[in-house]
């Protein structure tokens, strides 16, 4: 098989696919240096750990798979000419987004309550960084699934729904690192 | 781009519909992993179990939700890296 067939395999849109590798190594690497810090101090980075609050991340984990599952419906109801439920299920996809936005606030809000910063121990620094990081792709991620409704050519809905896809697993291999491995 | 290829493929569903499957699978797989975190086995243990069900859950939705399913060859290549990123973050944990 030829480079160009095989890179004709992939579905959507190729500049798609070169940002979600990219993202994809962007994260990896920085969960590989937050593992390689945590072997200079594995208590302090445990104690650390203990102040994040798992349960709002584990269920920050079906808001978005959740939010995935609609993403990936609007596409199949696209296709179908179902326009209006497409439409629909891309603003609810967009609408539990912002929910992991809200819990991923008062998060934030409950740990600067706590006095906790980035300087706080290394731990925080990559805990703000990464989660951070991921947060402004949801909010992207918001916006391009709101405009996708509007703009509702099947090749958008693609395009968008892959990004929302890439977010949703960027926080399936970044919440076990970040908030279990203790 | 989506093509009447896919057009078929979707309009042919029948139920059980493969992306409500494929979510039902993965907040079951996210389910297990809170079980996992309060299960009374050894750290090291848990935390491999999670991992690997981290895997499984990137695969699922590479394979169903990013479609690669229709593209073996490059489905095959991610599981490689991410299998391969999983092993080296289990690693740097039991270091």
């Amino acid at each position: 098989m030829s480079d160009a067939s095989l890179i004709d395999e992939l579905p959507g849109e190729l500049l798609m696919w070169v940002l979600i590798i990219s993202e994809l190594l962007v994260f990896g690497a920085g969960l590989v240096a937050f593992m390689s810090v945590r072997l200079t101090d594995p208590v302090g980075f445990a104690e650390a750990q203990s102040h994040l609050y798992r349960t709002g991340a584990a269920l920050n984990t079906a808001v978005l798979v959740t939010s995935g599952y609609l993403a990936a419906q609007a596409l199949h109801w696209r296709l179908a000419a179902q326009r209006r439920a497409a439409r629909l299920a891309l603003i609810g996809a967009s609408a539990l987004g912002i929910v992991f936005l809200i819990i991923k606030g008062t998060e934030y809000a409950g740990k600067a309550a706590q006095g906790i910063t980035f300087e706080t121990h290394p731990f925080f620094m990559f805990y703000y960084l990464l989660t951070g990081f991921h947060a402004a792709h949801v909010l992207a991620g918001v916006g391009i699934l709101l405009l996708v409704a509007w703009r509702d050519d099947p090749r958008n809905i693609e395009a968008g729904a892959q990004f929302w896809h890439m977010v949703d697993l960027v926080w399936i291999m970044l919440f076990p690192v970040i908030y279990l491995l203790g | 781009m989506p093509t009447a290829s896919s057009f078929q493929k979707y309009s042919r569903r029948r139920h059980p519909n493969p992306l409500t499957c494929t979510w039902f699978t993965l907040l079951t797989l996210s389910f297990v992993t809170a079980l996992l975190t309060k299960a009374p086995v050894m750290p090291e243990i848990a935390a491999g179990g999670i991992l690997l069900l981290a895997l499984i859950k990137a695969r699922v939705i590479l394979a169903r939700y990013l479609d690669l399913s229709q593209s073996p060859a490059w489905l095959r290549g991610f599981t490689i890296v991410l299998t391969g990123f999983s092993i080296l973050i289990f690693a740097l944990y039991l270091i």
